[in-house]
């Protein structure tokens, strides 16, 4: 899989830290990342199912653009998001569609993204790219 | 030193995980297996595989004699005469629902639960109570982590049914079945009690408990997934109805109709959970050699020790951890998050339970939305308990 420069500069800086502790200290730290989503504008629509936090996304158009809004109370489901929207705002929406969920595992952050594993990192990517379909 | 043999009798233990030693601490999801189960499901599928009862070769009869063993072993390990081999805890309930349930419950009739109960005690009575038109009472849990036994006696008028957790999955509290038993007994009500984790640190007499079902799974006291039991008393097996339909659990059938077994057979229709049963005998001669009431007290020792530490680092700690009660420590940190919280520490190797534990109702009552839960079993030790709250201290002092 072949990823936007900025996601493939981030797994290489993850894939060179060998301690699991640390590397998910650096994805605590992508949380800053995300265009907050308040959890005053959250609503049923807006969350994450089958994720033990509460995650909720919402993806809007901007000049054509993807521009991803998120936030969770679990560091690391946010800073996944950060990660998330690092890879796809500004995107056009057909490009953005092209990112595999991948990428978490490539970093070392999570073991498993089976489809049918409660896994909050893949449910929220799930979401996030059936809305970009929506509005494409 | 005996805890390090015994520790060696389970293969998993020596492995790492993120490059650190395992410390497995979700014992109230799932224990471990010592080798000896291990051995024992290899060798049937090696040399004995079979379907059970009806063939007359001799890897059925040696096929028959491993799943019927269990049976056996079950009777004489709870002093039992009935005991009906199930898929686990939750298929243990179901069949009471819709077994007893159906032969024996109408509109009007009262169920009892409590709000400690997991979802598979609530949910299948939910079920049936929307089918038939039964009340459901639910006895409330107090701030001390117990259940309102004022509010139990008085739920009794009209109750058929009381259904109760021997020991809550997220508490680690015991209840008082002795005492929830007789009064369900002097109001006319039958008990089915949920042991899926009580069986685990508690050698039951079911014959003495008086209760009249008693549930519980394999895979929580070092034997196989997919299979559990439902001990019933044999008055009460006698008003029961076969639900599931199939081979095995018939006597005779024609195209006019079918004749059933009258034993436990007759609730288990289709080819059985045959290595599994095998497996399972394996592991009840595995805990016969150990004294279950001395690790038992070895345990719970380890889960108060556990809470005390994290109280002192101003955790919230879900639970009383007195003699009676299981080894398992809920808790919620007051700055990490709880999913969080286990992933840190499953960098470091340890493995403990974060969400609702299937106790949601339970979970309203104490007006949070999940814990993260250390569970303790025969295996573990007290260094490994050191080593949990050692880096519960670093990842607070780091991440709090």
């Amino acid at each position: 899989m072949t990823y936007p420069a900025d996601l493939a500069e981030l797994i290489e800086e993850f894939q060179e830290v060998e301690d699991k502790m640390e590397r998910l200290e650096m994805v605590f730290d992508m949380a800053d990342e995300v265009i907050p989503f308040p959890p005053e504008q959250w609503t049923a629509i807006s969350k994450v199912q089958g994720c033990q936090s509460e995650a909720h996304v919402k993806v809007e158009l901007q000049d054509g653009k993807v521009l991803l809004l998120s936030g969770a109370d679990a560091k690391l489901v946010q800073g996944l998001m950060g990660i998330l929207s690092i890879a796809i705002n500004g995107s056009a929406p057909a490009q953005a569609l092209l990112l595999s969920p991948d990428f978490a595992e490539e970093m070392g952050i999570l073991n498993s993204l089976s489809p049918s594993r409660s896994n909050g990192f893949r449910n929220m990517f799930d979401k996030v790219m059936r809305e970009i379909r929506v509005l494409e | 030193m005996i805890l390090l043999a015994l520790r060696d009798d389970f293969p998993i233990l020596k492995r790492e995980v993120n490059g650190y030693p395992l410390i497995y601490l979700d014992n109230a999801a799932t224990t471990q297996k010592p080798q000896v189960v291990l051995d024992a499901m290899n060798e049937y599928y090696t040399s004995s595989n079979s379907n059970v009862h009806r063939a007359v070769h001799t890897l059925a009869g040696e096929a028959t004699e491993g799943y019927e063993a269990c049976r056996t072993q079950l009777k004489e390990w709870f002093n039992a005469e009935r005991a009906v081999i199930t898929s686990g805890t939750t298929e243990a309930i179901n069949l009471v629902a819709h077994a007893w349930g159906r032969a024996n419950l109408s509109e009007g009739d009262a169920i009892v639960l409590t709000e400690m109960e997991h979802h598979s005690d609530i949910v299948p009575w939910q079920m049936l109570a929307e089918e038939r038109g039964i009340e459901l009472r639910y006895v409330p849990v107090m701030e001390d982590f117990t259940l309102d036994m004022e509010v139990y006696a008085a739920s009794l008028t009209n109750a058929k049914l009381v259904c109760v957790v021997h020991t809550s999955n997220v508490l680690g509290v015991r209840n008082p079945l002795e005492e929830i038993t007789k009064l369900a007994h002097e109001h006319g009500a039958l008990v089915l009690i949920d042991a899926a984790q009580g069986v685990p640190h508690e050698r039951i007499d079911f014959k003495d408990s008086k209760a009249d079902f008693m549930a519980f799974s394999a895979h929580k006291m070092c034997g196989p997934t997919g299979i559990g039991a439902l001990l019933i008393q044999p008055e009460v097996f006698q008003t029961m109805q076969p639900f599931m339909g199939g081979g095995d659990m018939i006597e005779t059938v024609t195209v006019n109709g079918s004749t059933f077994q009258t034993n436990e057979h007759k609730f288990e229709a289709g080819t059985p959970r045959i290595a599994e049963a095998v497996g399972w005998c394996a592991a009840f001669d595995w805990m016969s050699s150990l004294d279950l009431r001395e690790e038992h007290q070895r345990l719970v020792g380890i889960a108060r020790w556990v809470a005390e530490q994290l109280r002192a680092m101003d955790i919230s700690v879900y639970g009383r951890h007195e003699a009676g009660d299981s080894a398992v420590v809920s808790f919620l940190h007051p700055t990490i998050q709880s999913e969080d919280l286990a992933h840190l520490l499953d960098a470091r190797g340890i493995a403990v339970r974060t969400g609702h534990h299937c106790a949601q109702p339970l979970l309203h009552r104490l007006g949070i939305s999940g814990t993260v839960r250390a569970s303790f079993y025969l295996y573990n030790t007290m260094e490994e308990a050191e080593l949990f709250i050692e880096q519960m201290k670093y990842i607070s002092g780091r991440f709090g």
